[in-house]
């Protein structure tokens, strides 16, 4: 018993310490909606782009991926198994997106004009594919936390409702984004075809029925996901002249999807095991090893393609002088993939708890120091613009961050996100 | 209509900035507190600014064993097929037919893209609004629309900045880099940079000596660096349907027959 009240004051001490930089970040939203975004940035003409991009957007977005890749997981190889970690990653996914959508509206000159995406397409900018897969993916990310909800209030009706309808509501999605992003009709139809035939397979008996998730919601998440990691590279792709040759390269959005599968992987064993602590659970190390393997293959993917994509492009010398990019380089590559690898494959270590959350927390460091590389340090502004971030910058990310843990902490006391021996309400 | 275009002749240039003036009147922009900085001393002010969206540099250039003032005019180069209009999701940026690139303020939602994929810097950003929009130089698109000539063309005093059809000047560029060789360096700035640009320039000194941007920006248009991958997007999806569908199918039957007769996930 002691033990548990123990932990109860510690958690009552660090929600005090969130709930005040929550407060903190609030206040200085309102204060730069108030007053324009250069009297809380050093964001500036040379570097429209910072910290803000860096952390909150593409780093946000990749910790996020946690979501998807166990999704796939249980789609592709059946892993009936890892059905514990379904719930819990959804929900982080849902809740980072929230959060990054929060976090944009922060960034966005004039956030009250996000709408204009909806009605003014042009297919041809990486900006708005990423911005209708924010919108699109966040519909698939609730669809498929609602379950949650139905089961706490025991809505055995809307379960139905839900199970019926939201594959067509998924399927709907995935077509009007092939509409708006894809000019050629046939493509679209292609696409529509194929959604269609699967979902009717399912209705008519011929494809097996997930009795948990409509398959479609599940399907329509991953091929959102994936559209949306790797178009967070495609934005970069536009810019062979400011970013580094280090970095820049055709197959940016490809580097972008492996390392947010790797960063995925990654978030499920730190949340596993964090959420486990903070509610007194048992960690599912049984389940967590197996992640662990998975995360050694993603990062020895993500090695091999950034090692030969880099010698494909001829690039070499810029890895061995000393200048900034260099370094930033290699503390992204030896924190972030080298010494995590290094642990994950020693047989002790894969199979330590503690082992396999503190690499897991190098990876995720390594994905963002990667993902500001390529969005802040890597950019060389002409004219001599520089760019360090304001504490301001960073105390309204952590107040955004800090908002996010204290609702997931809220939502895992008072909903069923854990409690997963149940099928939804209405299961059986 | 014939695409229009500016043709800066630099040498001709002797630094008055009654360009950067009038752009400044034309369009009402404030004036900027200013000073003294390191550097090319003389100009003012530092950069293009939300402000400033013609500016003249000052630059010191060795020519031929002294030092001598040599003048470059920073604006938007409007580009044949810009990067900022492929950047920007709300197509709040359009390429005119006669040339100019210009701006619908209302439909931005000042996510600074463009800034980013322009690759000669030119868009600046209202940092310092509550309700901020991107501003830069339009061509004077409105003056055109009437049949008038681009404010600082018309107000350059000694012939450097000349208006008229894109392909004319071009002629007329490589006209006067023929007749006075030595004169020019056999190079028009905007020619091939990006694509293609609808501001010309040519100068008596290698442009990358007087602050033109030259390391990096491609000869192709911005949007090719991301046609690629947004083409790709299609076959992401019908590639990702079809083997997520096709996978789930083949598994949960094989669990079927396995499983022989137990209903396959309900084990």
């Amino acid at each position: 018993m002691s033990i548990v009240s123990e932990k109860r004051a510690s958690l009552g001490l660090g929600s005090g310490v969130l709930a005040l930089l929550a407060t903190l970040g609030i206040a200085l939203a309102f204060y730069r909606f108030a007053t324009g975004i250069a009297s809380v940035s050093n964001l500036n003409q040379g570097y429209p782009w910072g910290f803000w991009i860096g952390f909150d957007v593409l780093t946000g977005i990749a910790l996020a991926a946690g979501g998807f890749v166990v999704a796939g997981l249980m789609h592709m190889f059946g892993g009936e198994k890892y059905h514990p970690l379904v719930r819990p990653t959804i929900l982080t996914a849902f809740l980072g997106y929230l959060l990054f959508i929060a976090a944009l509206l922060v960034d966005l000159g004039r956030p009250w004009t996000i709408w204009h995406m909806t009605i003014m397409w042009h297919h041809e900018s990486p900006m708005f594919e990423v911005g209708w897969c924010v919108m699109l993916y966040t519909t698939i990310l609730f669809l498929e936390f609602l379950p949650v909800v139905f089961e706490r209030f025991h809505w055995q009706r809307a379960f139905q409702v839900w199970r019926s309808v939201s594959p067509w509501i998924a399927i709907a999605l995935l077509v009007l984004f092939a509409i708006a992003l894809v000019q050629k009709p046939a493509w679209v139809i292609a696409i529509a075809a194929i959604l269609v035939a699967f979902q009717l397979g399912v209705e008519f008996g011929i494809v097996h029925r997930n009795p948990r998730m409509p398959t479609m919601l599940m399907m329509a998440g991953i091929i959102f996901s994936t559209l949306h990691q790797s178009s967070l590279g495609t934005l970069f792709l536009i810019v062979p002249h400011k970013l580094n040759v280090i970095w820049y390269s055709p197959l940016l959005p490809v580097h972008f999807f492996v390392s947010a599968v790797a960063a995925g992987l990654a978030m499920v064993i730190v949340e596993s095991t964090l959420s486990a602590r903070l509610f007194g659970r048992r960690v599912e190390l049984y389940l967590l090893k197996d992640v662990g393997s998975l995360l050694a293959w993603a990062i020895l993917a993500y090695l091999a393609l950034r090692g030969l994509d880099l010698v494909f492009r001829g690039v070499g010398m810029e890895l061995l002088v000393i200048n900034p990019q260099s370094i930033a380089f290699w503390a992204e590559v030896v924190i972030g993939l080298l010494i995590p690898l290094g642990i994950l494959l020693t047989p002790e270590f894969a199979t330590s708890g503690p082992w396999l959350f503190w690499s897991s927390i190098l990876v995720i460091i390594g994905l963002f120091l990667n993902r500001l590389n390529v969005s802040v340090i890597g950019i060389t502004s002409e004219y001599g613009r520089t760019y360090y971030p304001h504490w301001m910058e960073i105390a309204i990310s952590a107040g955004i961050v800090s908002a996010g843990i204290l609702v997931y902490i809220y939502i895992c006391r008072n909903f069923p996100v854990y409690t997963h021996e149940g099928e939804p309400a209405s299961g059986r | 209509m014939a695409m229009k275009a500016l043709l800066i002749d630099l040498p001709r240039c002797m630094g008055c900035r009654g360009c950067q003036v009038a752009c400044k009147h034309e369009f009402k922009r404030p004036a900027e507190k200013t000073g003294f900085f390191g550097g090319p001393g003389y100009q003012n002010p530092a950069d293009l600014s939300k402000d400033t969206w013609c500016l003249v540099t000052y630059n010191e250039v060795l020519v031929n064993g002294r030092f001598e003032w040599v003048f470059g005019k920073r604006q938007c180069m409007h580009c044949q097929v810009p990067g900022c209009i492929s950047a920007c999701p709300v197509k709040a940026l359009e390429k005119l037919p006669s040339g100019p690139v210009v701006y619908h303020k209302e439909k931005c939602l000042g996510c600074r893209y463009c800034m980013l994929a322009c690759p000669f810097v030119v868009p600046r950003f209202e940092f310092t609004s509550w309700n901020p929009y991107i501003t830069k130089c339009t061509m004077c698109a409105h003056r055109q629309a009437v049949g008038e000539i681009p404010a600082c063309a018309k107000a350059c005093p000694t012939g450097a900045i000349t208006f008229g059809d894109r392909d004319a000047l071009i002629r007329e560029a490589r006209r006067r880099i023929a007749t006075n060789p030595t004169k020019y360096v056999h190079q028009i700035y905007g020619l091939e940079e990006a694509g293609g640009t609808c501001v010309l320039h040519i100068s008596s000194v290698p442009f990358d000596k007087i602050g033109y941007i030259t390391r990096g920006v491609p000869s192709s248009p911005m949007v090719a660096h991301t046609e690629p991958a947004m083409k790709a997007i299609p076959v992401v999806m019908l590639g990702l349907a079809a083997i997520l569908g096709l996978g789930y199918h083949l598994r949960t039957r094989l669990e079927h027959n396995r499983s022989a007769g137990r209903p396959p996930t309900q084990a």
